[in-house]
């Protein structure tokens, strides 16, 4: 999906004509998806409508069945670790190490992506998710909310351009819900590219400059978030759901 | 160069720190010895044969037991909370995070080695020959072809639904050449052999240990993807 | 739709190939058992039982070498270019090197308990049969055990690939270890010198085995193709 006047600016997220198969089963079924440098794109449906994988495609964990993704020039490809730098995923796992303490699950992943100024880098994110003084804490020690928490902070450890979010608000509290909010609302400072997967549509129309809701595998609809009236596109989401939905 | 050697030490370093913590590895294999040293010596008659005379068969056997129950371990560590996914989501050359699998589990498997000389010398009263520094670098390098050949097939069975009981069939074939040479030096060394008896198994060893390691690290690319 | 006629075409002409060595086949292992039964000379050491050989032989070399090798080399093409067809003929030639592997393990024993006495004896050539069976095993294992079909070819790859690099290495350390470890059994004698019948037996066995299992593969990799052409055919009409 593109938008007229948007022409000149080469978008940095390029797929086309995604599509992946389970078991014959296409759980994405024909999506594009093209965003230039600084979009936030938020992503709603209802259960089942492919947005995981569609994410997890985006960002060249699954292969797609067909179609292909290009991250600022780049082939994303799921094989690869090319072009994995500029990508950061958070999707409901979070990635982390029960055994090994905050401090060192993100030191382990920056020695992955082989960044310079670690430490200082592992500091200031755990500051910024609020989590200096539980550092040192086994994750396995740590809520549900923590550990999204320190999952984000992972995700943006090597400032990737490109953020992936898998319903990140999941099985949150109401302060770890508020600290991802700030989080997430620093990502719209136009540098970085985000796409976020959402059942919270208040939460995500706030957030969102483009808005898409994925059904059945497809996008039902598209639009900009000023296009939509917040109280409206409850009814325009329940709708547009229903109806596809409503063919079974 | 440097950065590759950094992420293989990344991944080492993680699975040995993990493993330091919860033990449970090496607690699991450990176990396993004692209770097989003590089976055997119960399973053979000492009237019959002497614990001595087969105790390089008896040796390497629990070796490999041991080792195969320790691999199956190594991918599933991995799989609480999607963890390798991640790891696969960093530009890490997919063979620098084998070589790194392999390094941990080579460690954790040298320790269970020295366990099995410990616990078996004590249960079988072994005298370990005039080069007992031989006899470490035979078992030595025999278990890291074991380890480059299991780490690669432990994520080959964890991808399955059968899981790690796959790991046997897959495996056991594979070793027999390891089994084979590497019994055979270790049983002339008990025996105070001459070294130049075990210098062609030794050779055999090695060169299988290479050739496991490069093979491995060349397919790993294909099985860890989704 | 024009790729659609000429893998039709493809396919009929896989089909052609595999009916017209099958036939081919079995016309030779007809000439083969006529040959076993009633025309070649009995060997004079081991008597009647040694026409086994004329079965063994073949199978060992079909299923063993032929087979394995052509897994081997479609496994490493597979996962180089990653084109599915490389994969068919792979597990169409592990099918039926596993049918001949499974030969060679039944007469190798029954030619044994008459030649050496003992149904079982460690023969290096025989052990090495027996592991490259279990090695076929784990290929079909991992193949069909996993979520993802596609991750399943792979792995099958992967065991073929090291199957058949080690192989050699365990016909070695097993040839080895019996050198040094003779058994009190009578020792398996060696090939027996073949008259020009004999050779002529032979040479019709592993030509009639040959044959007949590149046709039968040939049959299975039609087979494969067409179960892949249909689900092809039916995501197409699925999603359109």
């Amino acid at each position: 999906m593109t938008f007229p006047g948007e022409a000149e600016a080469p978008p940095l997220l390029d797929a086309r004509g995604l599509v992946r198969e389970f078991a014959g089963i296409a759980a994405v079924d024909g999506i594009d998806v093209s965003l230039a440098p600084g979009g936030f794109l938020v992503v709603f449906g209802p259960n089942g409508a492919g947005k995981t994988s569609l994410l997890r495609m985006l960002g060249g964990g699954l292969r797609p069945t067909r179609g292909e993704v290009w991250l600022g020039g780049g082939r994303i490809e799921a094989g690869s670790p090319r072009g994995r730098e500029r990508i950061g995923v958070l999707s409901h796992q979070t990635f982390l190490y029960g055994h090994l303490t905050a401090r060192e699950n993100l030191r382990f992943y920056g020695r992955l992506f082989g960044l310079s100024d670690l430490d200082r880098r592992v500091e200031c994110r755990l500051g910024e998710v609020g989590f200096l003084e539980r550092a040192d804490d086994l994750t396995n020690t740590l809520s549900r909310g923590m550990r999204q928490r320190l999952g984000l902070a992972r995700t943006l450890l090597h400032d990737p351009d490109l953020v992936l979010l898998d319903e990140p608000y999941t099985g949150l509290d109401h302060h770890a819900a508020a600290v991802l909010r700030t989080v997430l609302e620093t990502l719209r400072d136009g540098r970085r590219t985000v796409i976020l997967v959402t059942h919270n549509l208040t939460q995500g129309l706030e957030l969102a400059d483009r808005v898409a809701i994925q059904v059945r595998g497809r996008f039902a609809w598209e639009g900009r978030s000023t296009d939509v009236v917040a109280r409206d596109f409850e009814v325009l989401y329940q709708e547009t759901v229903d109806r596809i939905e409503g063919r079974r | 160069m440097k950065l590759y050697l950094a992420q293989l030490w990344a991944v080492a370093w993680k699975d040995l720190m993990i493993e330091f913590r919860s033990r449970e590895r090496v607690g699991a294999m450990a176990g396993f010895t004692v209770l097989v040293g003590v089976l055997f010596n119960y399973a053979i008659d000492p009237t019959l044969v002497r614990p001595e005379d087969i105790a390089s068969g008896l040796i390497w056997l629990t070796i490999v037991f041991a080792g195969t129950l320790g691999l199956g371990r190594t991918f599933e560590l991995e799989a609480q909370d999607g963890a390798f996914q991640g790891v696969l989501m960093t530009p890490a050359p997919r063979d620098a995070l084998f070589l790194g699998k392999v390094l941990s589990n080579y460690v954790i498997l040298l320790v269970v080695v020295f366990i099995v000389l410990g616990v078996f010398g004590l249960f079988f009263s072994l005298d370990w020959g005039s080069s007992p520094g031989t006899l470490v670098g035979v078992l030595a390098l025999g278990a890291l072809g074991f380890v480059a050949v299991g780490t690669l097939f432990s994520a080959v069975s964890s991808g399955t639904a059968m899981g790690v009981a796959l790991l046997p069939i897959l495996l056991f074939p594979l070793l027999v050449p390891v089994v084979i040479y590497g019994t055979s030096a270790t049983g002339r060394l008990l025996a105070d052999r001459p070294l130049a008896e075990v210098d062609g198994q030794l050779r055999i060893l090695g060169a299988f240990a290479l050739v496991a390691l490069a093979v491995g690290a060349g397919l790993f690319r294909y099985v860890v993807e989704e | 739709m024009k790729s659609h006629e000429a893998a039709e075409a493809a396919g009929s002409g896989i089909r052609w190939l595999a009916v017209g060595m099958s036939m081919l086949g079995l016309a030779l292992m007809l000439l083969l058992h006529w040959e076993v039964f009633f025309w070649v000379n009995t060997e004079s050491t081991m008597g009647v039982v040694q026409r086994i050989f004329y079965i063994h032989v073949p199978a060992a070399w079909v299923g063993v070498y032929l087979a394995f090798g052509i897994v081997a080399l479609c496994s490493a093409v597979y996962l180089w270019l990653g084109d599915e067809r490389v994969d068919m003929a792979a597990v169409a030639a592990a099918e039926g090197g596993m049918v001949f592997t499974t030969i060679v393990l039944l007469t190798g024993p029954l030619w044994g308990k008459i030649a050496w006495g003992t149904y079982w004896a460690w023969d290096p050539r025989l052990t090495s049969t027996l592991l490259l069976w279990f090695i076929y095993l784990g290929y079909f294992i991992v193949r069909s055990s996993t979520e993802n079909p596609e991750r399943g070819r792979r792995f099958a790859a992967v065991v073929g690939i090291v199957g058949a690099l080690d192989l050699p290495l365990i016909h070695l350390s097993v040839t080895w270890f019996r050198s040094l470890h003779p058994q009190p059994v009578v020792l398996k004698p060696e090939r027996p010198t073949l008259d020009p019948d004999m050779l002529m037996t032979l040479m019709t066995g592993l030509l009639a085995f040959t044959v007949l299992f590149l046709g039968l593969i040939a049959f299975r990799y039609g087979l494969e193709r067409s179960r892949w052409n249909l689900e092809l055919r039916t995501r197409r009409a699925g999603s359109a």
